[in-house]
């Protein structure tokens, strides 16, 4: 279980994160929601070791994260499919797997080799391209190579940023089987987005994050939907 | 004719050096982002203190060797922390003009230790060139050029068969997902600098061996011939460095044979006009094969 208690993170003087607390359950989906500039991102990369949080502290398990380097916090079983995804252009798609497992590598190759299969098993599509170089790949399958390239660090919590953007409604489509079936198969995951429709078929638990601070909290279906989903796009209306 | 095909040998010889200076620039230039301008001086004064040794204990010409390219990774780990680790990405200017200072600092340390312009560099070998039917080839040329392939395939190796060389290639092609999985860029940078200046170290003591001579001079010498051959090959480019050096070298042999020594360099720099007006991304910078180019067209 992945627990954010009163974290406040900022760039310089501005305050991204003002206190967020959530927990997302092990074996469940738990999805961020919020429009741009919430902090979401922010939020993501602060678990993820890149930036520091000023106050509050992450856990994972019983584990203080809160201090790590993103190398520890990798370590750990976190991984992060990053937003716009950031596969590594000129390299393969089997070559993108292996940095996945970075952290393995030279200790044990023919796990990993087992392990690349396993990831052609779960999408053969990568295992017909396995060669090609992944900056050539539709954006649907750099998300997926995205997605299996951060599974090779066997995470026990796989972060997901932004899994939709970019793509066309159908890859959407997808992209989001494909978080179901992952979920399915034991994988815990936290997901940040923006596309709250689809999100929200998902999830698990929801929150909702607006300009820094979590705004509200719950399961889909229990409350209000088009509320969330309208807040999610545009932000709290003003009073 | 013969003349013609003995410069080419002598250029392709010679080449094999400056590509060993070009991929040294490159490796750095692919994995920072930011040239290193005290790339040559580092290797300089790790020749001055092999020189030093020499100079003052006769010592033996491996030990020169090895010193040279230990005194060259110290100095190149040196510049690695001040001007590239200490100053942030996206501060590339300042890195580069920090390198500039520090290659003032590096030529006055070469100074305070041998404070005479020149010094004798022992020679490697006193055999005698070898003959292959109407041509020569000087027997440093040929060391230097077995050595360059040997190093090329060991970098190749490195860069695409080990852990390391994979973290390399990751944060060369994207810092921030290299990041994510887990990659530690400070320390890839680091070894990397490291191994640059081992390759660097190894040619400058290949190329004074030839000279037989060294002067403070020649880091600037090792940074231009650098320089100019991964520019002419393509900044970045693992083939091109290579392309770029031997290019370097066959220019220069055959307009000192064919123009005299007044228009080599001046050939050298005329070619790296015209390659910048033609292909300003390098040979290799555009020649990229028609799958790269489309590969970093869509991310």
């Amino acid at each position: 279980m992945l627990t954010v208690d009163n974290v406040v993170t900022s760039y310089g003087m501005i305050k991204a994160l003002k206190g967020v607390n959530l927990t997302a359950e092990s074996g469940k989906v738990t999805c961020l929601l919020g429009p741009n500039g919430a902090g979401k991102t922010t939020l993501m990369f602060t678990i993820a070791g890149i930036l520091r949080a000023q106050a509050g502290t992450i856990t994972f398990d019983d584990t203080d994260l809160t201090q790590f380097s993103p190398v520890k916090i990798v370590e750990h079983g976190i991984s992060l499919v990053p937003e716009n995804r950031l596969v590594f252009p000129m390299m393969t798609v089997r070559e993108n797997l292996e940095t996945g497992a970075y952290l393995r590598v030279g200790k044990n190759r023919s796990a990993i080799a087992d392990d690349v299969e396993r990831m052609f098993a779960r999408f053969p599509r990568l295992e017909e391209i396995s060669t090609q170089l992944a900056g050539t790949l539709s954006g649907g399958e750099q998300q997926m190579l995205a997605i299996g390239r951060a599974l090779m660090a066997r995470p026990r919590i796989l972060l997901m940023d932004e899994p939709s953007l970019g793509l066309a409604p159908l890859i959407v489509k997808d992209i989001f089987r494909i978080i179901e079936e992952l979920n399915q198969a034991g994988v815990t995951i936290f997901l940040v987005e923006q596309n709250a429709r689809m999100a929200l078929r998902v999830a698990d638990h929801f929150y909702l994050l607006e300009q820094g601070r979590i705004t509200f909290s719950g399961s889909p279906g229990e409350l209000e939907e088009e509320e969330v989903i309208h807040r999610a796009y545009l932000g709290s209306r003003r009073e | 004719m013969t003349d013609f095909i003995q410069n080419c040998i002598d250029g392709v010889m010679i080449g094999s050096s400056y590509a060993l200076l070009a991929i040294g620039f490159t490796i750095v230039f692919g994995v920072l982002r930011r040239l290193n301008l005290a790339y040559g001086p580092s290797i300089m004064l790790g020749a001055f203190v092999g020189t030093l040794l020499y100079v003052q204990f006769q010592a033996q010409i491996l030990a020169v060797a090895l010193v040279t390219v230990i005194g060259a990774v110290l100095a190149g780990m040196y510049v690695e922390r001040l001007c590239f680790w200490a100053i942030r990405r996206g501060a590339a200017l300042a890195s580069m003009v920090s390198s500039f200072a520090i290659w003032m600092q590096l030529e006055e340390i070469a100074v305070i230790i041998l404070p005479e312009r020149t010094y004798p560099f022992p020679a490697l070998t006193d055999l005698a060139p070898l003959e292959i039917g109407p041509y020569f080839l000087r027997s440093e040329h040929l060391t230097m050029f077995v050595v360059a392939v040997v190093l090329v395939i060991v970098v190749h190796a490195v860069l695409y068969r080990t852990r390391f060389g994979l973290a390399v290639r990751a944060v060369s092609e994207n810092p921030d997902a290299a990041r994510f999985m887990g990659i530690n860029i400070d320390a890839v940078m680091f070894w990397a600098f490291a191994m640059v200046s081992a390759i660097g170290g190894i040619a400058g003591f290949l190329i004074l061996a030839t000279d037989q001579q060294v002067t403070p001079y020649f880091g600037l010498w090792a940074t231009f011939k650098g320089l100019i051959a991964m520019m002419l090959g393509g900044m970045g480019s693992l083939p091109g460095a290579i392309l770029g050096g031997l290019i370097l070298g066959i220019v220069e042999t055959q307009s000192l044979w064919y123009l005299g020594n007044d228009y080599k360099d001046l050939s050298a720099y005329f070619l790296l006009f015209l390659i910048l007006i033609i292909r300003p991304g390098g040979i290799f910078g555009h020649a990229m094969s028609e799958r790269e180019r489309e590969a970093l067209r869509r991310v």
